[in-house]
């Protein structure tokens, strides 16, 4: 009897291993299956994209006729060290970022800040403000360029009431880049303010309300409590809105395209709009440069990494943690 | 409550100061917008503007052709409704899509055991780093190669996976509490069976989530459109709104009536679903 036990164990043993296997098997099977749609689109769509245009950029690349010869670093020497539209381009980025994320983050915590308590109208302020984000931004630059009409617009009329001067707001080049930020700011600010008002609804209330007894005055409390608290927040939605500010392309498309584009690519009157991501769209899609769009898509997608890294690295380093 | 009631609404007074001029400050545009519709190409270039509306609703028949332009006596040809219909069928296809690789992917990586799991969702994570703009010109050309120029595939198969998705849904899956699939497997159900009739339909939340961000963000959509339809057999509304205001400069009054055209599906859209937007917004701080 125990001999013939011992004998069966390990064979017994060997078949629920050889079925386990298999079942394992058939499961990891199944496993990618589920994922082949997902990682299908997201290689052929973004993946391989990415990474072709490392390739890409070492071409003569005609988009239309799609012939294509190596030209080695060509694009990125006329990009980097002659080409004066693309310095221009990287310097009205950096006016553009400066001058939406600062204010549209102060404004969007100002306004979380304000929000942040149970009180009549609440929800409905915070509807009003955050529509702008959603809405199709077609639509709402096409009325900002009414309100900057020069003739009539509106905002030149509230100048005139004030005793300013009239301003060309889209046709100077002084005036366009901020009548841009002024509507990024007002399309954006919405998205910070929600952000902010879930970083607040998530801190402890026990500390504020300790300070509150202690008789802390509400301004106190504010940079002494919450702003340290929220510091997680604060980081995530500054790199949000740089990385997003630093690609823009389609407000300046609409404001800053002009019918003529394809001609003489646009960017506003003395190139005063031009951007990088605005750049890379006009020598692809106007211009049909494809290597020298790729060239630039190189750089903005480096520029874009070496922010994420550095506020990555600083965030992991300055940030209160509780 | 009367005296402690008022103090209350005395102390929300200063916020109200703030909060109010500057909410009026969003909702300007939009008011401009209708202001503008509904006036006469006489009354908006009038200086200083009249801020009233003069309630022409005409505009809007002009606008979608069924009477003649004021402006120039004639009718104008602009096929609003074929726009919308691709409006319609791009964002719903493109919803669509997302929902099924989401729910299929997250399941997958939340609830089920195959090689190379961690590395491949890290992959997936790893390509949200990828900014839409940077792959603009290589996308282009694929589309090009599988000769998908200026049609619907074109506008809905790039965007029908979404690491935003596929990360919401295994959040929630990894929620599931595990009692759930152990019953099912004494019954002798498998994965497939359990994601189709369990897992999926308990999944509502996280998919009326990403479907309306997805549909939101495909009617939003404009400059991926404007790169690869050039007909207006498949040109969104997004687009044929541009090309109305590019090519017909003669009356704003219509362009504003376009714009309100364009934007009140989807205001309506937001208002009516905006819990689960703004909601959905502050939990993941996804940008739609």
């Amino acid at each position: 009897m125990a001999t013939q036990r011992s004998a069966e164990l390990p064979r017994r043993a060997r078949t629920i291993r050889a079925d386990r296997r298999r079942r394992d098997r058939a499961d990891a099977l199944s496993g990618y299956l589920l994922i082949s749609p997902a990682m299908a689109l997201l290689i052929v769509f973004i993946l391989i994209p990415a990474l072709w245009i490392f390739w890409l950029s070492f071409q003569r690349w005609d988009l239309i006729s799609g012939t294509s010869d190596y030209i080695g670093t060509a694009n990125f020497e006329r990009l980097l060290l002659r080409d004066d539209v693309f310095r221009k381009a990287v310097w009205q980025t950096v006016y553009f970022v400066a001058g939406t994320v600062p204010v549209s983050m102060a404004l969007g915590l100002l306004l979380a800040v304000l929000l942040n308590r149970a009180m009549p109208l609440r929800d409905f302020l915070r509807t009003v403000i955050f529509t702008p984000y959603v809405m199709p931004i077609v639509s709402t630059a096409l009325i900002f360029s009414f309100i900057y009409h020069p003739d009539v617009g509106v905002l030149n009329a509230a100048f005139s009431a004030l005793g300013l001067p009239k301003i060309d707001w889209l046709d100077s080049p002084q005036a366009i880049m901020p009548a841009i930020i002024l509507y990024s700011i007002w399309q954006h600010t919405g998205y910070n303010t929600v952000i902010f008002l879930a970083g607040l609804s998530n801190l402890p209330p026990e500390l504020d309300e300790a300070a509150r007894v202690d008789g802390a005055r509400a301004w106190t409390r504010f940079w002494e409590v919450t702003w340290p608290l929220l510091s997680p927040t604060t980081y995530f939605v500054l790199l949000i809105n740089v990385v997003a500010s630093f690609k823009v392309v389609q407000p300046i498309l609409i404001f800053a395209g002009g019918v003529g584009g394809a001609t003489s690519g646009g960017g506003g009157p003395d190139k005063a709009a031009e951007t990088i991501g605005y750049y890379l769209y006009v020598q692809a899609f106007s211009f049909f440069h494809a290597g020298y769009a790729a060239a630039i898509s190189v750089v903005l997608f480096l520029i874009i990494l070496a922010i994420t890294a550095l506020q990555v690295g600083v965030f992991s380093r300055r940030v209160f943690y509780r | 409550m009367s005296t402690r009631g008022r103090l209350r609404a005395l102390g929300y007074l200063p916020r109200y100061l703030v909060l109010i001029p500057f909410a009026g400050l969003f909702a300007f545009p939009f008011y401009w917008m209708l202001v503008i519709s509904l006036g006469t190409l006489q009354s908006v270039f009038v200086f200083p503007p009249i801020l009233y509306p003069l309630w022409h609703w005409d505009n809007y028949l002009a606008a979608v052709g069924v009477i003649t332009d004021p402006s120039t006596g004639q009718y104008l040809h602009i096929p609003w409704l074929r726009y919308f219909l691709n409006t319609v069928v791009v964002a719903t296809g493109t919803t669509a899509l997302v929902l099924i690789t989401s729910v299929l992917g997250g399941y997958a990586f939340a609830s089920m055991a195959f090689p190379g799991k961690k590395l491949i969702f890290g992959l997936v994570l790893a390509v949200y780093m990828v900014p839409t703009e940077v792959t603009l010109v290589p996308n282009f050309i694929i589309l090009a190669n599988l000769h998908w120029i200026d049609s619907y595939q074109a506008q809905i198969v790039p965007f029908g996976a979404s690491v935003f998705g596929i990360f919401l849904m295994r959040q929630f899956f990894l929620g599931l509490p595990n009692d759930l699939w152990e019953a099912a497997q004494l019954d002798g159900t498998g994965h497939f069976r359990f994601l189709w009739l369990i897992a999926a339909p308990l999944a509502r939340p996280p998919m009326v989530t990403i479907g309306l961000f997805t549909f939101v963000a495909a009617w939003n959509a404009f400059l991926w459109p404007l790169i690869v339809t050039n007909s207006d057999s498949y040109r969104p509304v997004q687009v044929g709104l541009q090309a109305f205001s590019y090519a017909d400069a003669t009356n704003p009054v219509l362009h504003a009536a376009g714009s309100l055209i364009v934007t009140l599906p989807i205001l309506i859209i937001f208002l009516v679903a905006q819990r689960q937007i703004v909601g959905g917004i502050a939990a993941s701080g996804i940008r739609g």
